[in-house]
């Protein structure tokens, strides 16, 4: 682990705007986090006042990003930071505008129950709920690498995904079954593909937020890189 | 082929060619009587390009820019070690001609000090100890020098009038032009812009970023914003030692050294 300590520096006010800046992300996190739990309990339980709740709450999830942003710009016109001080707020940038991103999607999830697009099939829904709660563990472990800048265990999670992307193309399958066994309504279908695609997406972006992590404690730059390259990246010192 | 987006390479150090280097330091060592200031520095100062000296007061970065035109031995009790080569040839000799040597490596400090006359004999004042005698050759190798310094348009209807009447920009960028009318190879400028406000610093930045096109320019710099704006190569000196040098995008944004890192970051040494 290359744990960077951002509490060194000589202006104490400089310490504690960078830690802020950091609990901020984590805040932000946390906050989607329950979003994705909270949509899982909307589809599990066909909860459709919670589910509403989830739509509302994105409006919080967006300002804090708009937040984020501003503080990050305050801090390099007013502090110039460089190096690590200067990643972290780079890092922090990219990754609210993902932690923002997933928002959206689960916005689009949650719409399946507000507007009552769940398929009827019990087991189709329980397959969502589970590759659901995968996604919530894969953003608890991506937020929990980000808190103590490990990428080790970024890299553990950033692997997790391909999982996910098995479960995501085995309920496809399952999906297109269904569709030509009752064909009906195409338009209820189509949305719970969309859905089922942005769950995935969500797993792409927490992918995202720990190649920024690597980045950030590191300096390597591995996004778009294939899985082995990646590791033989990390394989560095990184000193 | 990937398209190139941004396209700041910068010769490595590590590969300069002689044709490439302006100044080869070797093993370069200094005390002050029994003081050790500057110890075994071994570095290749890449030829037009700035080159910025970083790093906290005392750590020897305004001894080590003087080592290049040997000002430190001004002082009685320095002893120098090691060579640097300036175009192939150690200037650490006694038989270096040190005026000569100093009119092909120019020099500027922190405060403005233009010689008590007036804006044209400043300029005219090392081309004169060199012997130039005619007005005419004198008058256009002033006007070049405060072209290249961009004071002309500013001086040049008051070439006559003392140089304390300029303010403190004008009066550094005089000094400049003094130092370019001998037409040096490398210019050292020591905090050249910590005696001036915002906005006339860009004004000095911009000019070191226009001069690199005919000469060698290394700045002694506080200002690490500075060192990073203007400056292509950078390095981190502490205790006497160099530290770091490295391309300067390189060396602020991802530092190999620690020492760098808290350095550049603010953190505690």
């Amino acid at each position: 682990m290359h744990q960077i300590a951002f509490n060194t520096h000589i202006s104490a006010k400089y310490n504690a705007e960078l830690e802020n800046l950091r609990h901020s992300v984590m805040t932000m996190g946390g906050a989607i986090e329950k979003q994705m739990v909270d949509t899982i309990r909307s589809i599990r339980e066909n909860h459709c006042a919670l589910a509403e709740q989830v739509i509302m709450n994105d409006i919080k999830i967006n300002s804090m990003e708009i937040q984020i942003d501003e503080e990050c710009m305050r801090i390099i016109a007013t502090r110039h930071p460089t190096a690590s001080d200067l990643r972290l707020v780079m890092t922090v940038s990219k990754t609210t505008a993902d932690i923002e991103r997933m928002g959206d999607e689960i916005e689009r999830i949650a719409k399946l129950v507000t507007r009552d697009k769940l398929p009827e099939s019990q087991e189709l829904k329980s397959s969502m709920a589970n590759i659901g709660d995968r996604v919530v563990d894969m953003m608890r472990g991506t937020l929990d690498a980000f808190a103590r800048q490990d990428d080790a265990s970024a890299l553990d999670v950033y692997e997790s995904d391909n999982v996910i992307d098995a479960e995501y193309k085995k309920l496809l399958s399952r999906i297109a079954e269904e569709m030509q066994r009752a064909p009906g309504d195409m338009q209820n279908w189509l949305d719970l593909l969309w859905a089922m695609r942005s769950l995935e997406r969500i797993g792409d972006r927490c992918k995202n937020i720990c190649e920024y992590v690597v980045y950030l404690t590191r300096g390597k730059d591995v996004r778009h890189l294939p899985m082995e390259s990646l590791q033989e990246k990390m394989k560095g010192t990184g000193e | 082929m990937m398209l190139k987006l941004f396209d700041y390479e910068k010769p490595d150090l590590a590969e300069l060619s002689e044709a490439q280097t302006a100044l080869r330091v070797e093993n370069l060592s200094l005390h002050f009587g029994n003081k050790r200031v500057l110890h075994n520095i071994n570095i290749r100062i890449p030829k037009n390009q700035i080159t910025a000296f970083i790093g906290q007061s005392g750590c020897g970065k305004s001894t080590l820019l003087a080592c290049f035109n040997r000002m430190n031995e001004l002082a009685s009790n320095c002893v120098v070690s090691g060579n640097v080569y300036f175009n192939n040839r150690n200037i650490n000799t006694p038989r270096e001609n040190l005026s000569r040597l100093r009119a092909r490596i120019g020099m500027v400090f922190q405060k403005p000090n233009p010689f008590p006359m007036n804006v044209y004999d400043n300029v005219s004042y090392g081309l004169r100890l060199q012997g130039m005698k005619m007005r005419r050759h004198m008058d256009d190798a002033v006007e070049r020098a405060l072209i290249e310094a961009a004071l002309w348009d500013e001086v040049k209807d008051r070439l006559f009038e003392p140089a304390y009447t300029l303010s403190g920009g004008q009066q550094q960028r005089l000094v400049i032009a003094r130092a370019l009318a001998l037409q040096p190879e490398i210019l050292l400028l020591d905090e050249p812009t910590s005696a001036l406000d915002p906005l006339t610093t860009l004004i000095i930045e911009e000019l070191m970023v226009k001069l690199k096109q005919r000469c060698t320019v290394i700045v002694v710099t506080h200002n690490m914003q500075q060192a990073a704006r203007v400056s292509d190569y950078t390095a981190f000196l502490h205790q006497g030692e160099v530290v770091e040098f490295n391309n300067s995008d390189t060396l602020f944004t991802l530092p190999e050294k620690k020492k760098t890192e808290d350095y550049i970051t603010g953190r505690y040494g």
